[in-house]
């Protein structure tokens, strides 16, 4: 303080280093943040963009329905009288069955995956994402209950609570080599939904419980203590004054883990997930229980394969970015049902 | 239930009878919640045995490693493949030598065309006297690689019926297991295939013997060898640019360096003792320290983790320091600058982050971001920058860019967390005292949430060394520790890591081999990597945990 | 404990239906049957004591109200009477019995479920569930298993008039709870406890929320019910002791200092401490 200024002066909005200083910090803070969207952003216009080439079209019914309902095959390219051709399995082999005579001396590139569609990885997803949230939500809302309805503070519950907290940090391939460990060897499921279930389970249980646990401390003391003062049991309390209002919460947790489960590759790599499988899942069963133990194609592991094991040319494209979009818009819907879900929840849950 | 709730008029039993009323246990003497009770704690168990579980068939897997790797060891030099490798490591200095005359011709070669804008068939001509030197120089060790032809055949022919030979032991072993419960005239056949099986016990000592014998041919082999290097350098070829005769000397040096070497393979292949036993520790060390990650080799298969381990680290490293400016930057602005419309869209959008797959990201890095950033490093005016031009599209670098955006939102809402659950009276007392906005933050806020922030980036750590398809797809896949030498270049390099490795490789093992036991070793680090850090976050935390009051 | 067992009367079986219309309690009856006798209670939550050996007898259809400063322990007696405390990790009664018609309510072979439904309560905060209100007043009855919708209407009606709340819900009984303003949810709260026709009332504070006139209106309420029910009653608000109690109860560092009429104890209190207290010179 060199000057001395009046009060009135010195109040007075004036730009001083300090403030010149704070403005240039706050706007790296902000590019640094906006970086971060931009980057996110490129990546989903990026696939958007090509993949949402594949998938939809300009004609009626403006998507790309064999794309979503045939399995993957090889494509074939060739040459055919000066004429490009691109044709799948099915269609190559009537083509040189026709043509049988020319066909000999063309020379025919192939690229496996490249034609047909996608339909028994979207089929396997789903089967894998169904079964894995059912068996982790049962699992995982009762242990929340219990630790947050029952469990008083003592060794075992902090063991507990260490193992959860451990579980969530345990990376998702360790899942994978316990449940390749476990359930494929050990209890010889093979590779199978059963084994990629399981295994999909534990590595999102602990999400859950945490959640659940969340949304059930959320729900005020004094509705538990109003019911059990009007003699319900504990349980009766629970299930009627407790559960069904941290319902909402523990399905927004449920939502965020089916993102999760649908979004891993490494847990099923070598528990469920086949390179290429013919039947889908249900077909060609000789009973019923077999289908626990069919593996099935999944869209992550499908996109490994093409973007790993095929080589990048304008033929392969299409259906690295095809599969890419329908796999990541899919999951970015679930989540994004679930961030929206759980805003609204917020807004109409305060008490 | 109390009959008063059916009719306003009913009796009403009185109290003391109503609360003394015995309840029946009506489940294995438990009454109803409390077996309730015990059904919500029995889930709540699943959580301990699935961990407990976990860590068995892991470490169960995993453990079977040493012993295995232990008589992979044994057999590496009782069968004198270590004998032979001592002798290789000879041969192999002497063709990195060769190596770097064929880079000094390369580096001629294009001076010869770009600078003297030479055709190439007269740059070849300038250049013969050299080529006839460098054909001069690789011929010196045709005879050391003739003796090492001969040795390898030797010990992996041995080894080859080693193997066979266990193979047999443990065939006999499984008919005669299966004997002992079998009905008698299957038990009779068992026991006539088991005893038609007669494994080789193979005379280890006996059998190397020639390649003992051998040492005084190598030691000549080497001393003309000597002779011939020395006369060779002394005719040189001379080249009028400085750099080049600066490389030039410089291979003198090496040439020293390697007869130093050569002199003492003889020696050391004498001291070499083949009855000396392999101790339970080496077979430890070779997968701890080991720095070879060698697997179905026709030679020698080693599991050692350091490159996968070092691979880990350095793509961990490169995206933490991506992600924490950008993830804990973007933490601060959203809790303390930014406006509230503002924070509505940013921190949804970050969490949605969190939920793109990461085999997407590593598709998203094979498709565009490799060989854009390819393109970028070609770009004549960032050629200073250390490792540009990247020789590879897929490389340490590519795969933390994306790691950088998976651990991003970790860091984000963590780090965020910490910074609200600053008593916000922190914040007024130092608004009030003059401070600026800014000021407020970097001595105040940010202080206080740091011990947050840091478990924050510790868990991104965790998650970015665990992360598997990011890396696989991304990172290149070469084993090999990280160049140190190549500077800063070393970020550019690719490399393979501990979860990529896994994930390669397991699905194509024999189940319960070496290999495979070593893959689940892999993951035992990880497993304790993740642990580790779990435990340091959550202790930190609780130790620096703010009291508001 | 099990020697108090020992039953005078034979019950008689069909047990006169309670006496709906009985005349006001005299406002001070010395000679009332005692419902509620505690003996020498301690109380401890894990380590620390709360209560120290309180004894005071609770007579029926009166209202009884516990005041005294804050954290003196009045509330933890009171959630001793229908065992609420069981919920508080550590938290048990150490020494001493409370019983309730007799019986030790702590006796291992009490159903505590039975005790509650006995033994209402209302809390310091409204805690109306966000169901509407016709549900929250027949939650009780329901988690009984009633399911007459005749009776449970008939019910609702009752304990609605029974807690003056009718004539403003009447027409709104389907709508949410949590609609009420604040004196409506409080008196929800006590149709709600008397929906399932306890003995006795416990009140924890139920007016530390409400503006005057709610509180007013509350305390209106209580009057009317203590012609059916036992009330406890635990306050801040000594003018609302006064008002609307007939016996009060002081407590001190979780000591009873003085338990009698209320007009004694606010006229002419035995303890210096009581004294300073209600005259307002600490607390």
């Amino acid at each position: 303080m060199s000057a001395p200024t009046t009060t009135a002066a010195a109040i007075f909005n004036r730009s001083t280093p300090a403030k010149r200083v704070e403005q240039g910090a706050f706007w790296l803070l902000r590019l640094a943040t906006y970086f971060v969207l931009l980057s996110a952003a490129t990546i989903f216009i990026d696939i958007g963009w090509k993949g949402g080439r594949v998938v939809f079209q300009k004609q009626a019914p403006f998507i790309n329905v064999p794309f979503l309902t045939e399995a993957p095959e090889t494509l074939s390219v060739f040459e055919f009288d000066g004429k490009k051709m691109a044709l799948g399995d099915r269609a190559f082999r009537q083509f040189s069955a026709a043509h049988e005579e020319k066909m000999k001396h063309v020379a025919v590139e192939t690229y496996a995956y490249s034609a047909g569609g996608i339909f028994p990885n979207i089929v396997g997803t789903v089967l894998l994402v169904f079964g894995s949230i059912t068996i982790a939500l049962v699992l995982g809302v009762l242990s929340a209950v219990y630790l947050s309805e029952y469990a008083t503070d003592g060794p075992f519950i902090r063991f507990l609570r260490l193992s959860i907290v451990n579980l969530a940090g345990v990376p998702s391939i360790v899942f994978g080599l316990f449940g390749a460990g476990l359930f494929v060897l050990t209890f010889k499921f093979g590779m199978s939904l059963l084994s990629g279930w399981l295994t999909l389970a534990f590595m999102v249980l602990p999400i859950i419980i945490t959640a659940s646990e969340e949304a059930l401390k959320a729900v005020p003391k004094g509705y538990r203590e109003g019911s059990l003062a009007l003699g319900a049991t504990k349980f009766q309390a629970i299930t009627t004054n407790v559960l069904p209002y941290a319902l909402p919460g523990i399905l927004t947790s449920s939502v965020l883990a089916i993102a999760r489960v649908a979004g891993e590759t490494a847990p099923i790599m070598f528990t469920a997930a086949f390179v290429m499988r013919d039947e889908l899942p249900w077909q060609g069963l000789s009973k019923w229980t077999d289908f626990f133990f069919q593996g099935v194609m999944a869209l992550p592991y499908h996109i490994y394969n093409v973007a790993s094991k095929i080589p990048q040319n304008e033929y392969t494209r299409d259906v690295q970015y095809g599969t890419v979009f329908v796999f990541l818009f899919t999951v970015a819907a679930i989540a994004m049902t679930a961030v929206i879900l759980r805003q609204r929840l917020r807004k109409k849950y305060k008490w | 239930m109390p009959a008063s709730t059916d009719t306003p008029s009913l009796p009403r039993l009185a109290t003391r009878e109503v609360l003394l009323r015995k309840r029946r246990g009506w489940f294995f003497g438990l009454s109803g919640d409390q077996f309730v009770k015990y059904v919500f704690q029995g889930n709540a168990a699943i959580s301990i045995i699935v961990l407990a579980l976990i860590t068995l068939t892991i470490f169960k897997d995993a453990v079977g490693f040493l012993p295995q790797n232990h008589q992979n060891l044994r057999i590496y030099r009782l069968a004198g493949l270590e004998y032979v490798d001592l002798f290789r490591e000879q041969v192999t200095a002497h063709s990195t030598m060769s190596r770097y005359l064929a880079s000094v011709r390369a580096q001629r070669l294009d001076l010869l065309l770009n600078k003297e804008g030479l055709a190439p068939a007269a740059a070849m001509t300038r250049l013969a006297d050299f080529d006839a030197f460098a054909n001069q120089f690789a011929d010196t060790i045709n005879e050391q690689e003739t003796l090492l032809g001969t040795m390898t055949d030797l010990t992996t022919n041995l080894k080859e019926r080693q193997k066979v030979a266990e193979d047999l032991v443990e065939a006999k072993r499984n008919y005669l297991d299966a004997i002992p419960g079998a009905p008698p005239e299957r038990a009779a056949m068992l026991q006539t295939k088991a005893d038609v099986i007669h494994p080789e016990v193979i005379d280890f000592k006996g059998e190397i013997q020639p390649l003992l014998a051998m040492r005084p041919e190598i030691a000549a082999a080497n001393a003309r060898q000597m002779a011939a290097l020395k006369a060779l350098l002394a005719q040189a070829p001379k080249f009028t640019d400085a750099d080049l005769n600066r490389r030039m000397e410089k291979l003198q040096g090496f040439v020293s360096d390697y007869f130093q070497e050569v002199e003492a393979v003889v020696p050391k292949m004498a001291a070499w003792d083949q009855t000396k036993p392999v101790g339970w520790l080496e077979s430890f060390n070779a997968f701890a320290f080991g720095r070879e990650w060698i697997t179905a080799s026709f030679w020698q298969d080693w599991y050692g983790i350091l490159p996968l381990f070092a691979g880990s680290l350095l793509i961990a490293v490169i995206a933490l320091c991506i992600a924490i400016p950008l993830g804990v930057a973007s933490a601060i602005y959203v809790s303390q600058v930014a406006r509230p419309i503002e924070q509505k869209f940013i921190k949804p959008y970050i969490e949605f982050i969190s939920a793109i797959p990461s085999v997407v990201l590593g598709f998203f890095g094979i498709a565009m971001l490799g060989e854009t950033l390819r393109r970028v490093s070609q770009m004549p005016s960032l050629s200073w920058v250390p490792g540009f031009p990247m020789s590879e599209r897929l490389n340490a670098t590519t795969a933390a860019c994306l790691l950088a955006l998976l651990a991003i939102p970790t860091i984000f809402s963590l780090a965020e967390d910490a910074l609200n659950n600053v008593p916000r009276s922190f914040k007024e007392a130092s608004l009030a005292l003059g401070a600026t906005r800014l000021q407020t933050m970097v001595r105040i806020i940010v202080p206080a949430a740091l011990s947050g922030i840091v478990a924050a980036i510790l868990l991104g750590f965790g998650r970015v060394i665990g992360e598997t398809m990011v890396v696989l797809l991304c990172a290149g896949n070469r084993i090999a520790i990280p160049n140190l030498g190549a500077g800063l270049g070393v970020i550019f390099q690719p490399v393979h890591t501990m979860t990529g490795i896994i994930a390669q490789e397991m699905g194509e093992v024999p189940h319960y081999s070496l290999h495979y036991r070593a893959l689940f070793m892999v993951g035992v680090v990880l497993f304790l990597i993740s642990l580790l850090v779990n435990w340091l976050a959550q202790k930190i935390v609780r130790r620096y945990r703010i009291v508001a009051t | 404990m099990v020697t108090t067992l020992a039953m005078p009367e034979p019950v008689a079986p069909p047990a006169a239906p309670r006496p709906v219309s009985v005349a006001p309690a005299a406002p001070v009856n010395p000679a009332a049957r005692a419902v509620i006798e505690i003996d020498d209670v301690d109380f401890c939550y894990g380590a620390s004591k709360a209560l120290h050996d309180i004894t005071l007898n609770i007579q029926e259809r009166q209202v009884t109200a516990f005041i005294g400063p804050s954290g003196c322990g009045k509330s933890t007696l009171l959630r001793c009477l229908n065992r609420m405390n069981d919920l508080i990790d550590g938290a048990k009664v150490t020494a001493g019995q409370i019983r309730i018609d007799g019986v030790n309510i702590y006796d291992p072979r009490v159903d505590v479920i039975e005790l509650r439904k006995r033994v209402g309560m209302v809390f310091q905060k409204s805690n109306p569930f966000p169901k509407s209100i016709y549900d929250n007043i027949t939650y009780g009855l329901r988690i009984q298993g009633q399911k007459n919708k005749a009776r449970l209407d008939e019910v609702v009606e009752r304990s609605l008039r029974g807690a003056a709340l009718w004539d403003e819900v009447k027409d709104r009984l389907h709508e949410s709870a949590l609609g009420m303003s604040g004196g409506q949810q409080q008196r929800l709260c006590i149709a709600r406890a008397i929906a399932v026709e306890p003995e006795i009332i416990l009140m924890d504070e139920p007016c530390s929320a409400l503006d005057p006139i709610a509180t007013a209106k509350v305390e209106e309420l209580i009057h009317g019910l203590k012609k059916q029910f036992t009330i406890v009653i635990v306050t801040h608000n000594m003018q609302q002791a006064a008002r609307c109690s007939d016996r009060t109860a002081f407590f001190y560092l979780g000591k009873l200092i003085e338990y009698a009429d209320t007009r004694t104890i606010f006229m002419n209190p035995a303890n210096p401490q009581t004294e300073a207290y209600v005259s307002g010179r600490f607390g």
